[in-house]
């Protein structure tokens, strides 16, 4: 037993001693990964937002540690593809975090749950934090130099603009990458050395459950307006759900699109439905 | 006219393309940047420069949240801008600016209609990531982003070459049912992105904080920082007690082997155990 954790030791030592300085492979895969990360806004749509530049961004990354394992690499690339929306800056934070992950579930370290639960549970507070940082405390600050020197016609204004919102972002988005794939493998390694790994995934699926019941509350809606005539009186079916539960439709609306991908369905599928319903919907005026 | 529609729309798409395919900066579409532009392009910086500080301080409070854009800049600047230079005079100047969140607004509902639309292709991306050509992935990424900014620069050329009451004549043309529903879908569609995500992290015995998670931002309207403090507190305590609950569990398997072996000293190594 004694012999077991000193062997633990000394591994976790030498861990957090390659974790300060980084290899070179590792370091030219974070170059890439920071490069690809100015395509976020790359074919934003509304059902995956940011997932295609989430997927370009780690690429580098999933290229690197599935090289020889064309089943996880598929695997990898899907797990990417999922929903993602957060500020651009933290959005390297949360790559860097999942790079280190990826590494580790390639070893069979780290279930492929823990990635997702993981990028849904820091989408939604990171999003938070950087969009009042950078809209709205840096890009006033920034606006506020800028109109003041383009009031008098000065160029200058515009330049310092860019500079102060721009460039600082795309500085501060390395910078957060770096940091986000040392924290990923100091965490993971003290996890995985004291072996609760799948008592950690449930831990962070929970953080994720409760985040995109957040998200839920705050994106989708499901803006019914109709109302029924009974006799006289007319009854709004919007207030009889709100009456159970505020906006109870939107959560019932994403249960059952849940639903509708366990069952097998595509969600081409889905989307089109959706797209025929609310345009039916409209015609008939319960929208 | 037509030539500064062109030069107009060329800036537009130029300006979406650098700024939403290759910065994410969300900052050269911004009034202080686009004016001057304009400004230069129509031989007329300092109208250019002056207007897209003042478009700047109209536009400062809007930021997108969430996805959803209450007023599109980018398109408002250089409609404004032009108007000012193309027409002439101190009038023109204020007219712009009072049109700039005019125009800003109908295209943002324009552009959201089209991520709507657009978001018919995510499982087309979902398959094409799959493939696990990351070349071929961003190649078409890079043909489908073009052309999902034509509309919108089509639509800025003509509004500068034949004027604003034209577009706004052409879009009240169109059925209200047909505005109405896109819309809708719109508001309904990230559902899909959440059901998938849903469907990755779902288990039965903690679905429950899906439930919490929404009461937290809904009813009791939480910042999603605050609500993320919440459920980490929660996570960790979950984590710890299941952790002890292992450790326990460890313990008195060790503590029945080594009643078996009397030699060894009792178990109070569970503390290196972890």
């Amino acid at each position: 037993m004694s012999d077991k954790s000193i062997n633990e030791k000394n591994k976790l030592e030498h861990q957090s001693n390659t974790d300060t300085a980084l290899t070179k492979q590792e370091k030219k895969t974070l170059k890439s990964m920071f490069l690809w990360s100015h395509t976020v806004f790359m074919n934003f749509n509304m059902t995956k937002m940011q997932a295609n530049g989430f997927t370009m961004t780690m690429s580098p990354a999933i290229q690197e540690i599935y090289k020889n394992d064309p089943g996880g690499m598929k695997e990898a690339y899907a797990r990417h593809q999922a929903f993602f929306n957060t500020n651009a800056v933290p959005f390297n934070f949360i790559a860097g975090i999942c790079y280190a992950l990826e590494k580790q579930c390639k070893e069979g370290n780290v279930p492929g749950k823990t990635i997702d639960a993981i990028r849904a549970s820091l989408m939604g507070p990171t999003a938070g934090m950087f969009d009042s940082l950078f809209f709205n405390c840096l890009r006033v600050i920034a606006a506020g130099i800028g109109i003041g020197l383009c009031t008098s016609g000065n160029i200058l204004g515009t330049f310092i603009f860019i500079g102060m919102f721009g460039v600082l972002q795309s500085v501060t988005k390395w910078f957060l990458l770096k940091f986000g794939y040392t924290l990923g493998t100091s965490f993971i390694d003290k996890v995985f050395n004291s072996g609760l790994m799948t008592v950690a995934t449930k831990a962070v699926s929970l953080l994720g459950l409760i985040m995109v019941g957040a998200m839920t509350a705050t994106t989708v809606s499901f803006p019914l307006n109709w109302t029924i005539a009974v006799g006289e009186a007319s009854v709004s079916v919007v207030d009889i759900f709100n009456s159970i539960y505020q906006d109870i439709l939107s959560v019932i609306l994403v249960l059952i699109m849940m639903g509708l991908i366990k069952k097998g369905h595509r969600p081409l599928q889905l989307i089109i439905g959706l797209l025929i319903f609310a345009l039916l919907g409209a015609m008939i005026g319960i929208f | 006219m037509v030539s500064a529609a062109i030069a107009c729309a060329f800036t537009y798409f130029l300006i979406y393309f650098i700024d939403y395919g290759f910065l994410s900066w969300q900052c050269l579409n911004r009034p202080i940047v686009v004016g001057p532009i304009i400004g230069l392009l129509l031989g007329d910086p300092l109208t250019g420069i002056t207007m897209g500080a003042s478009l700047e301080a109209i536009f400062m409070g809007i930021s997108a949240i969430g996805g959803s854009i209450p007023s599109d800049c980018l398109s408002g600047t250089i409609i404004a801008v032009a108007y000012a230079i193309l027409v002439g005079g101190d009038n023109a100047v204020a007219t712009g600016l009072a049109l700039a969140m005019t125009i800003g607004t109908v295209m943002a509902s324009l552009n959201s209609v089209m991520m709507a639309l657009w978001s018919g292709l995510a499982p087309f991306w979902e398959n094409l990531a799959q493939e696990c050509n990351p070349k071929k992935f961003f190649f078409i990424n890079l043909v489908v982003f073009m052309i999902a900014i034509l509309p919108s620069s089509v639509v800025i050329f003509f509004s500068v070459a034949y004027g604003v009451d034209g577009i706004q004549a052409g879009l009240a043309a169109c059925p209200a049912w047909v505005t109405t529903g896109l819309s809708t879908a719109g508001t309904m569609m990230t559902s899909v992105g959440f059901g998938i995500l849903l469907a990755m992290i779902w288990s039965a015995d903690i679905a429950v904080f899906y439930f919490v998670g929404f009461i937290l931002s809904k009813t009791l309207s939480i910042s999603s920082l605050g609500i993320a403090v919440i459920g980490a507190a929660i996570a960790i305590t979950y984590f710890f007690i299941e952790r002890d609950i292992i450790a326990k569990s460890h313990a008195s398997i060790e503590a029945s082997q080594n009643n078996n072996e009397p030699t060894q000293k009792p178990a109070n190594t569970e503390e290196e155990f972890f």
